[in-house]
């Protein structure tokens, strides 16, 4: 399938810093990709040079085949709410929620008015209120009600619920998945709630100072990676040959993050060294990717470039920098 | 233009700002003006020039800056691009410039038929450039206030894009341009000729080349609209 957005070689400089460092990145239509970092990794700058709103400094941007900054016919295709969206800012009447929804409805061919009330309800949004007079959560809301209801081919959303409670991000999962399932698109989502979104996310792309440093199929990255726990010479025979992470020790006991899938003999090895297996978690695993391991240094940036291209084709990726091995 | 249009219309949820404001600034203006003439000559043969009507003018302006400045970032997410957002902009500068334009030469007609009000006021009658036939009125005050509005979205677009910085270095620059001018004309004593050519041209020529620098200032601003970013 040809990728919805697709960008190659894409760099922005800004005075002092390089927000993005020469990306390519193809992300594929009809799909939910979380896109994952640590503040200031660069993931608005790139959903905004996605949508247009930014120019890169160098390299080459295609959104369905055509360029956002060129074509103004191809972003009325897309929509991109931001964390910090912000809406028209005046005296009476006032942009009341009802005013945006309408605006955005002239916009959207698909714009979808009976999805749109039935989340202003279960997000408890009244449509006759300011905006600017919103809590934070509920100003969220309405950048994921418009999101939604646009039904807009590419859907991107920075950070969408700020401020929002669980109970509201949780519809928030179960709304998108359920339209999502109905109008499939190509959604891209950024996020720290990572654990949370994980089950709605095919992929993850995770950025760290302006670089990729993972880019594979969920389900792939969730087997990734093993928490091993146990004696610490038990630790050391077990891990032998394969690729740590992390290692920590407490007198006797040690417990090391081991990189790639293990089989059931692995398992069953574990069982006779009296060690203590645990997957790691998508976020675990992600931090462990976005620059945690501060080891630094040329062999801190060798790793995860290593896990940029392959990773699509090949199985288990190996986002962080080598740090002990056993 | 359907686009155009859905911009213009998105502009006009403000409705206070382009509507009510304008005018009611400009009527309780003119309501002083009118008492003040009212006080000093009591319809005789007194005459009471304003030039207070420059308020809506001055408005036009403030409106230009605003339409780029509050609106721009949700008009960006909603997938407007920058070429639509300008057009539809300018489109809604055009329409009420020339709905309010008209609206100003029919309160001239009325203000010398009632001899300023009964008060000999000229408000919306201003010598030289508002003193002519209705349509040439109307096309005068079309074209400078499109030309304020304009010039406002072109300040809101400096700043949007460069911030203070860019807006001290525009507006620098156009006191730099004026300066020039002003020294060229000084030294080649071309003022009283400078007049001249005013006093020949008249209403009509005068409005051709503020409909020319109107342009220069649509031009301007589309350039500066191409960088702009949120």
């Amino acid at each position: 399938m040809t990728p919805a957005i697709s960008v190659a070689g894409l760099t922005r400089r800004y005075r002092d810093q390089c927000a993005l460092d020469d990306i390519t990145l193809d992300i594929a239509s009809e799909s939910i990709t979380g896109l994952l970092g640590r503040n200031g990794a660069g993931k608005t700058t790139l959903m905004r040079i996605i949508s247009g709103q930014e120019f890169p400094s160098a390299g080459r941007v295609s959104v369905l085949g055509s360029s956002p900054v060129k074509d103004d016919e191809l972003l009325h295709r897309m929509v991109f709410i931001r964390e910090d969206q912000r809406y028209p800012n005046y005296g009476a009447p006032g942009f009341k929620v009802s005013s945006a929804l309408r605006t955005a409805s002239w916009f959207y061919p698909n714009w979808d008015a009976g999805l749109a009330d039935s989340l202003l309800a279960d997000f408890g949004l009244p449509p006759s209120k300011v905006i600017t007079k919103l809590s934070r959560g509920m100003r969220s809301a309405l950048g994921i009600v418009i999101g939604l209801a646009a039904r807009a081919e590419v859907t991107m959303f920075d950070e969408p619920y700020a401020g929002l409670d669980p109970v509201a991000r949780k519809m928030f999962y179960d709304r998108l998945l359920a339209d999502f399932a109905e109008h499939p698109r190509t959604v891209l989502l950024s996020t720290h709630m990572i654990d949370e979104a994980a089950g709605l996310l095919e992929r993850v792309v995770v950025l760290d100072r302006g670089k990729v440093v993972l880019n594979a199929a969920t389900d792939e990255v969730r087997g990734s990676a093993t928490s091993v726990s146990g004696a610490a010479t038990a630790v050391a025979e077990f891990a032998a040959g394969r690729t740590v992470w992390d290692s920590r020790r407490v007198g006797s006991q040690e417990s090391a993050v081991v990189a790639g899938p293990l089989e059931d003999i692995d398992r069953a090895r574990a069982r006779t060294l009296r060690l203590h297996l645990e997957s790691l978690t998508l976020q675990e695993i992600v931090v462990h990717a976005a620059g945690h391991v501060e080891a630094g240094g040329p062999s801190g940036t060798a790793g995860p470039a290593e896990a940029v291209g392959p990773a699509e084709a090949a199985g288990p990726t190996a986002p962080a920098p080598e740090r002990t091995s056993a | 233009m359907n686009n155009w249009i859905k911009v213009a219309r998105f502009h006009l949820a403000d409705r206070i700002s382009y509507t009510v404001l304008p005018w009611g600034v400009l009527g309780f203006d003119f309501l002083i003006w009118l008492l003040l003439a009212a006080a000093a000559g009591g319809g005789r043969s007194v005459q009471i020039p304003s030039g207070a009507i420059l308020a809506i003018y001055v408005f036009f302006a403030i409106a230009g800056a605003l339409s780029i400045f509050r609106s721009l970032p949700f008009a960006f997410a909603l997938g407007i691009g920058r070429r639509s957002y300008y057009a539809g902009t300018t489109l809604l500068a055009i329409g009420l410039a020339a709905v309010y334009g008209l609206a100003l030469s029919m309160l001239a007609v009325i203000e010398r038929v009632s001899g300023g009000w009964g008060a000999g006021l000229h408000f919306f009658r201003v010598a030289y450039i508002l003193a002519g036939p209705w349509y040439l009125d109307w096309l005068t005050s079309f074209v400078v206030l499109s030309l304020m509005f304009f010039y406002g979205m072109w300040f809101g677009l400096v700043y949007r894009r460069w911030n203070v910085l860019g807006l001290i270095a525009f507006v620098a620059g156009q006191i730099l341009v004026l300066v020039i001018g002003a020294a060229i004309a000084g030294s080649d004593q071309a003022w009283p000729s400078i007049g001249r050519f005013f006093t020949t041209i008249g209403a009509a020529g005068l409005t051709g080349l503020l409909a020319v620098l109107a342009v220069l200032l649509l031009t301007g601003g589309y350039a500066t609209m191409r960088r702009v970013t949120v």
